[in-house]
C-alpha cells in the first residue's frame, strides 16, 4: 500500500481531514443542541451532561489528532469508531428501551467518514455496516426514517471512501506526469548543452583537420558531415523551424527542401524566408537539382565543389547549379539527345519543361552552370 | 596591426581563434564568452575588429553587433558562426556586421577574412549573398512606398555571382571590371541593406508614435 503513503496521497488525505474537521464541528453543535433540547428524556438527567461532555471532549481530541498524518493510526481510527458505537450502545440505558433519537445522532458521521478517508471504500463500508447494525439492533421498532438513516450510513461510507481513493490516485498520476515533464525538460536541456558542445568540437575537428591535411583532412571532412547532419536533426526537433512539412497541406517550402541538399562540398544559398510552392513542382525542382549535382559528382569529381542558388520572384523561381568543372563541349548534350542517350538532358530539362519552365546549360571559363526557371503561377500540382 | 576581440562561449574555440590571430601578428586585446562581457570589454578596449559568435549567452550576437556599431562605428564586426543560422546571420549583417564566415572555415580563410574586414572590405560567403539577394527581392515584391534603397542591376548581378560561388577575382574577370570595383559594389549592397534596416526601424518608430510628436 505504498501508494497511499506517498506524499501526494497523504496531502489529499490531509485536505479531506481538514474538511471533515469542519463537518465534525457542525454535527457536534447539532448533537449538543438536540441533547439539551431533549435533556428531559435522559434518566438520570446528568447522563445527558456526561454524553455531551464525551462528545465535546472526543471531538476536540480528534480534531487535534487527525491534523498530523503521523497520528492517524489504526488505534485512533478504531477508537473513534468505538466511541461512536459506544454512545449508540448507551442510548437505551440513558433514554430507555423505547427511545426515538440515539444520543449521538448525526455525530457518528464524523467517525464514519474518518474510517472512509483513512481506509477508503472498505473502511467506509465496514464502519457504515457496524454503525447501522448497532443502531438497528437497539431499536424496538424500525420505521421508514430509521431504516433510511441506516441505509445512508451503509452507502455513504463506501462512496466517500471510493472518492477519496480516486482523488488520491489522480494526485499520484498528476505527480507522476509532472515528474515526467520535468525529466523530459531536463533531458532536453542536457541534450541542447551536449549537442552544442558536440557541434563545436565537430566544427573544430573539421577546421583543424583541413589544416593538417592527409588523413586528418579526411577526418575533418567526416566531422563536418556529421556536424551538418546533427545540426539539421536538432533544427528539425524545434517546432516551427526548418521543417519542410511546415507549409500547408499540398504545399512545400522550396527553400528548406533545397537546403537539405547541402553537403561539405555543396553550398546552398537562398532567401531567409520560406518559398512556398505546390508540392509537385517543388519535388520536381528538387529532383532536377539533385540530378544536376549528381552530374557534377560524376563528371567533375566526388568532392567537386558546387553552388546552388535559389531566387524567388513573385512570378517565378530561379535555381542555379554551378560547378567549377571543365564544362561540356558545345553540342555534346544535343548530340546525346539525338543518340537517344537522354542522361542529364532528359532528367533535368524534361522535368523543368513539364512544369512550364526552362532549363539552360551555360558553360564557360568559370565552370558549368544550369539555370532553371519555373513559373510560380499557372502550375498546378 | 589591428587590435581584435574574440567573442565565443566555447573556450576551446575561443582559444583556437585567439591563437591563430595572435600567431598572425594581431593584438588580441580582449576575449569574452557572453554578450554582457563582450559589451563591457569592448567599451574598455575599443578593438578595431570583433570576431563574434552569434550564439552566445544573453544578449545574443545580433544585439552585441548593434551595441558595438553604435558605440564605435569604425569597429568592424566579423561574424564567425556555425552553419545553418541564416536568419541570425542576416539580422547581424543588417545590424552592421561587415563579414560572415562559417566556423568550419580554415585558419587561412579566417585570417584573410579578418584582414579584409579590418581593411574595410566586406566578407561575403555565397550563403550570405543569397540571403541579401533574397532580402532585396522580397522587399521589391512587397514594397508599395518606394522609400527603401534598391539594388542596381550591376549590384544584383555581382551579388548573384558571389552567391554562385565565384571569387571577386573571377567576377572581375567575367564582367571585365577591376577587383576594387567589384568590392565597392558588394560594399554598396551591404550599406543599402543596413539602410534598409534603418528605414524599417524609422517607419516602425513613426507608426508606433515614437518619433516625438
Amino acid at each position: 500500500m505504498s501508494a497511499w503513503t506517498s506524499p501526494a496521497a497523504i496531502e489529499v488525505e490531509s485536505r479531506l481531514f481538514r474538511a471533515l474537521a469542519v463537518l465534525r464541528v457542525v454535527v457536534l453543535v447539532n448533537a449538543i443542541g438536540l441533547t439539551i433540547y431533549r435533556a428531559a428524556n435522559f434518566d438520570p438527567p446528568v447522563a445527558a451532561l456526561v454524553c455531551a461532555l464525551v462528545m465535546i471532549g472526543w471531538t476536540a481530541f480528534v480534531l487535534w489528532a487527525y491534523a498530523a498524518p503521523s497520528r492517524r493510526t489504526a488505534v485512533l481510527v478504531g477508537a473513534d469508531l468505538a466511541i461512536a458505537l459506544g454512545l449508540l450502545l448507551v442510548t437505551p440505558l440513558v433514554k430507555g428501551p423505547g427511545f426515538h433519537a440515539s444520543v449521538p445522532g448525526f455525530w457518528v458521521s464524523g467517525a464514519l467518514l474518518a474510517c472512509a478517508i483513512h481506509y477508503r471504500w472498505i473502511g467506509g463500508l465496514l464502519a457504515g455496516v457496524a454503525l447501522a447494525a448497532v443502531d438497528l439492533g437497539l431499536r424496538q421498532e424500525i420505521d421508514q426514517s430509521i431504516y433510511g438513516n441506516a441505509f445512508l450510513l451503509v452507502i455513504g461510507g463506501p462512496v466517500v471512501g471510493y472518492m477519496c481513493e480516486s482523488v488520491q490516485r489522480m494526485a499520484l498520476e498528476r505527480d507522476e506526469a509532472q515528474r515526467a515533464a520535468a525529466r523530459a525538460e531536463e533531458r532536453a536541456r542536457l541534450a541542447r548543452a551536449v549537442h552544442d558542445g558536440v557541434l563545436q568540437v565537430l566544427a573544430l575537428v573539421q577546421r583543424r583537420g583541413g589544416e593538417l591535411g592527409g588523413d586528418a583532412a579526411e577526418l575533418g571532412r567526416l566531422a563536418g558531415e556529421q556536424e551538418r547532419e546533427l545540426r539539421s536533426l536538432i533544427r528539425g526537433e524545434q517546432p516551427g523551424r526548418g521543417s519542410s512539412r511546415g507549409p500547408a497541406h499540398g504545399m512545400a517550402d522550396l527553400a528548406a527542401d533545397l537546403a537539405a541538399l547541402e553537403t561539405g562540398s555543396v553550398t546552398v544559398s537562398g532567401p531567409a524566408a520560406t518559398v512556398e510552392m505546390p508540392a509537385h513542382p517543388a519535388e520536381e525542382i528538387v529532383a532536377a537539382t539533385r540530378a544536376a549535382l549528381d552530374n557534377v559528382r560524376r563528371h567533375v569529381g566526388e568532392d567537386a565543389r558546387a553552388w546552388v542558388l535559389l531566387q524567388a520572384f513573385p512570378d517565378r523561381v530561379e535555381i542555379s547549379v554551378r560547378d567549377e568543372g571543365p564544362g561540356i563541349p558545345d553540342g555534346r548534350i544535343a548530340e546525346a539527345e539525338r543518340d537517344g542517350r537522354l542522361g542529364i538532358a532528359g532528367s533535368i530539362r524534361g522535368r523543368i519543361e513539364d512544369l512550364g519552365g526552362k532549363a539552360e546549360l551555360i558553360t564557360g571559363a568559370t565552370g558549368t552552370e544550369w539555370e532553371l526557371t519555373v513559373p510560380r503561377t499557372g502550375v498546378d500540382g | 596591426m589591428s587590435t581584435v576581440m574574440v567573442v565565443d562561449d566555447h573556450p576551446m574555440w575561443r582559444d583556437a581563434v585567439e591563437r591563430d590571430l595572435a600567431g598572425a601578428g594581431y593584438d588580441v586585446v580582449a576575449a569574452a564568452s557572453t554578450g554582457r562581457e563582450a559589451i563591457t570589454r569592448f567599451a574598455a578596449t575599443r578593438p578595431d575588429v570583433v570576431v563574434l559568435d552569434l550564439q552566445i549567452p544573453e544578449p545574443d550576437g545580433v544585439q552585441v553587433t548593434t551595441e558595438i556599431v553604435s558605440l564605435r562605428p569604425t569597429t568592424k564586426v566579423l561574424i564567425l558562426s556555425a552553419s545553418g543560422e541564416q536568419n541570425d546571420v542576416l539580422a547581424a549583417v543588417k545590424a552592421g556586421a561587415t563579414g560572415y564566415l562559417v566556423k568550419s572555415a580554415s585558419r587561412d580563410e579566417l585570417l584573410e577574412a579578418v584582414e579584409r574586414v579590418a581593411a574595410g572590405d566586406p566578407v561575403f560567403t555565397p550563403g550570405l549573398a543569397g540571403l541579401v539577394l533574397g532580402e532585396f527581392q522580397h522587399s521589391a515584391a512587397t514594397e508599395v512606398r518606394g522609400d527603401k534603397p534598391t539594388l542596381t542591376d550591376r549590384e544584383t548581378e555581382i551579388l548573384k555571382l558571389v552567391a554562385k560561388g565565384l571569387s571577386y577575382r573571377q567576377i572581375a574577370e567575367r564582367l571585365v571590371l577591376s577587383h576594387r570595383t567589384v568590392q565597392n559594389h558588394v560594399q554598396n549592397t551591404l550599406r543599402k541593406l543596413q539602410m534598409h534596416n534603418r528605414v524599417e526601424l524609422t517607419r516602425y518608430a513613426i507608426e508606433q508614435g515614437l518619433d516625438g510628436d
